[in-house]
């Protein structure tokens, strides 16, 4: 078996091209998936049964079925509903966003279930305004429980973007998996491609893991 | 909105095709779960013991699964596994190896927990009573530690069943690839497309809320 | 000092599950101006849902509350409870759980409501809250967060907390009993201190050598109802009623009262 690990530097260019797309593509869904989240995750804990149900039904859809078959739904079939023409990144955009969006808002919900019914009783006691309550007091910590749940949600959504390179998309994965075919040397391209997304996730989950042991120091009673 | 007519004839048609993949699907997943679920016991004992030459490798190990797409480890088990262990099993044996060392990962890290959280109070017993390391693994740690991490397991062995469409890229005939070739063949992809989500749906959703309230009836009674 | 009733308790009901479970059976009582009323009882025997009654955290099934000569709370007629938010606002509370807000500093805790409902000008109540912390040896943890806090610490802040708000009945809801024994000590004091300077106040708690020192009235509650009352020296050395006898005699083994 000979190794030959020239070509990864050859390629190096074109897998860091991969990756920047990979980053930017990650980037938009999880901001996007993050704002949408927080909005759907108000639907879900409001009192109207309408938004509770069509809310419901998205999040337990997009959570209980493959990221694969979304991706390879938004691709394949809006552009049939819709008659434009969608692009893979657009689709793969949408698709991605939408899982963020379902997980995120399950994050959210999480939080604020989390707060405990004593805080109530402090509201009550001091007689606090609903506002007052619902801005300065559930919301602020809300959040602040939610972070530690949503940056491990995006890492993960960072790895589901590999995924697009099966709508053709040139993410580092494709690019991985055209240059290995091209110069049939899998062994030395492919474990290139998992060392740098593994170069990029594993001090992201570090971070995650520190980030979560500072906020429950903070938060905890 | 469309002049597309719902045609589920076609679908009806290649239904059975269809089932065929998700019993693929479903023997791929069990496999996984059924290797993963003591694995991953295993594997998190290693990663937990004070020698670091177990440790650090096999802490490295989970890492790796951990931090990568699922869908590079897959395509990694299916072109380079073979050339260096000089093996060449089907595909599906390769999605499986590649399902099962994955799902044994994300096991460890929920049984790593778990373990932690077994009140040291019973390790200090066993040693009182004088049970060997392995007895006392086996039979106080590991049903406590299972307990513990139910939940996470559960979690993991659906979110399995999902990450297993991936095999189909590698092409292994599992509902997802037979999803797609249908789609192609009709040129009826929402009819396609859609029933393979519902199938995956009508499988992880009832089984994660029964789950869910399993838990919670637990929780009630352990509270 | 007034012996005019300050606070009178009619008849107060209460149940849970719509009067399947019963917790408060028809609680009367009254206290003057200077009282300071301690409640003694075994779990569950509706100490606590009395006090969370009187601060309108639930809502009572029957009877009344008049607090000041003016209705607080009661029923009416047609099945609603009516609580006066005016008369509420007079009435501050301390849990067992501290609940200060983990996410606010202890000057930002003790501001929040005097600025939010009051309407308080930020400055001014800023200014309070730092004597009133000065005056309970709080003054250096004004910008901590809870969480940089000891129990007792926590403790004392939201009592402060309370204060800021300027309450004319507390209701201190065992406020000890989560808190490390050597912690008990700076929080009680703090109580003492309040009591001293004439806040009327009703106090939930196990410590019964606190309560002898503190209380002018003792109340006996288990079952929902009061089942004994009287001055702290006449109850602790001859409760009347063979249950507090039981009570007393559970509580106090082995404790120097």
């Amino acid at each position: 078996m000979n190794l030959s690990p020239s070509i990864i530097i050859e390629y190096l260019p074109a897998l860091m091209r991969g990756l920047r797309m990979t980053l930017l593509l990650s980037a938009i869904c999880i901001t996007t998936g993050l704002v949408l989240g927080f909005v759907v995750s108000l639907m879900r804990s409001g009192t109207s049964k309408i938004l509770y149900a069509c809310s419901t039904v998205f999040v337990e859809f997009f959570r209980g079925t493959p990221v694969l078959i979304q991706l390879f739904w938004m691709f394949f079939c809006l552009p049939v509903i819709l008659h434009i023409d969608i692009g893979a990144f657009l689709s793969a955009t949408i698709a991605l966003s939408l899982y963020m969006t379902a997980q995120a808002s399950e994050a959210f919900r999480a939080a604020l279930l989390s707060i405990g019914s004593e805080q109530k009783d402090a509201v009550m006691a001091l007689g606090l305004p609903r506002s007052t309550t619902l801005l300065h007091v559930i919301l602020p910590q809300a959040l602040i429980r939610a972070i530690p749940n949503l940056l491990s949600i995006s890492v993960s959504l960072f790895k589901e973007s590999a995924l697009v390179s099966t709508l053709g998309m040139t993410d580092l994965m494709f690019e991985g998996e055209t240059i290995s075919s091209a110069t049939a040397r899998p062994l030395e391209v492919l474990t290139t491609v998992g060392a740098i997304y593994f170069a990029v996730g594993f001090p992201l989950t570090q971070i995650v893991a520190l980030v979560e042991k500072r906020i429950l120091r903070r938060i905890a009673l | 909105m469309s002049d597309y007519h719902f045609d589920f004839f076609y679908v009806v048609h290649g239904f059975a095709r269809l089932m065929q993949g998700l019993v693929i699907s479903l023997e791929l997943t069990a496999t996984a779960i059924g290797i993963g679920t003591f694995s991953g016991f295993i594997l998190a004992l290693a990663t937990s013991s004070p020698n670091r030459l177990l440790s650090v490798p096999t802490r490295l190990f989970v890492e790796t699964f951990r931090c990568t797409p699922a869908l590079i480890q897959i395509v990694w088990f299916f072109y380079c596994f073979p050339m260096l262990a000089n093996v060449f099993w089907s595909p599906f044996t390769m999605g499986a190896i590649a399902l099962t060392l994955n799902l044994t990962a994300f096991n460890s890290e929920a049984y790593r927990a778990a373990i932690q959280s077994v009140p040291s109070a019973h390790r200090d017993a066993s040693v009182a009573l004088g049970l060997s390391k392995w007895t006392q693994a086996l039979h106080v740690v590991f049903p406590q530690a299972l307990r513990f991490a139910s939940p996470v397991l559960v979690s993991n062995a659906i979110g399995l069943f999902q990450q297993s469409s991936l095999v189909a890229v590698v092409s292994v005939e599992d509902l997802m690839y037979q999803g797609k070739i249908l789609a192609v063949e009709t040129y009826r992809p929402i009819e396609a497309f859609t029933t393979v989500a519902v199938i995956y749906f009508a499988l992880s959703f009832p089984i994660s809320q029964l789950a869910a309230r399993v838990e919670r009836h637990y929780a009630r009674l352990l509270a | 000092m007034s012996a005019a009733p300050f606070l009178e308790i009619r008849d107060l009901r209460k149940s849970y599950s719509r009067g399947a479970i019963p917790v408060l059976n028809g609680i009367a009582d009254t206290m003057t101006k200077s009282d300071r009323l301690v409640i003694i009882g075994p779990s569950g025997g509706g100490k606590s849902t009395l006090l969370r009654c009187i601060m309108g955290l639930e809502l009572i099934d029957g009877g009344s509350i008049v607090l000041d000569g003016r209705n607080y709370i009661a029923r009416t007629d047609n099945g609603k409870t009516f609580i006066d938010r005016v008369l509420q606002r007079q009435v501050g509370m301390v849990f067992q759980h501290y609940t200060l807000f983990p996410h606010l500093t202890v000057l930002q805790n003790l501001i929040l409501a005097p600025v939010k409902r009051n309407r308080e000008r930020k400055s001014d109540a800023i200014g309070r809250a730092e004597t009133l912390l000065s005056r309970f040896g709080l003054a250096s943890k004004l910008r901590s967060y809870p969480s940089q806090l000891s129990g007792g610490q926590k403790q004392r802040v939201a009592i402060a907390r309370a204060l800021m708000l300027d309450p004319k009945l507390m209701l201190f809801d065992e406020v000890t009993s989560a808190l490390d024994p050597e912690l008990i000590a700076e929080v009680e004091a703090m109580i003492l201190g309040l009591a001293d300077g004439g806040m009327p106040m009703m106090i939930v708690t196990h410590d019964m050598g606190f309560a002898k020192n503190i209380a002018t009235k003792v109340l006996f509650c288990a079952d929902g109802t009061v089942m004994e009352s009287g001055d702290p020296q006449t109850f602790f050395a001859a409760p009347k009623a063979q249950r507090t006898q039981e009570f007393l005699a559970k509580i106090l083994r082995g404790t120097k009262v």
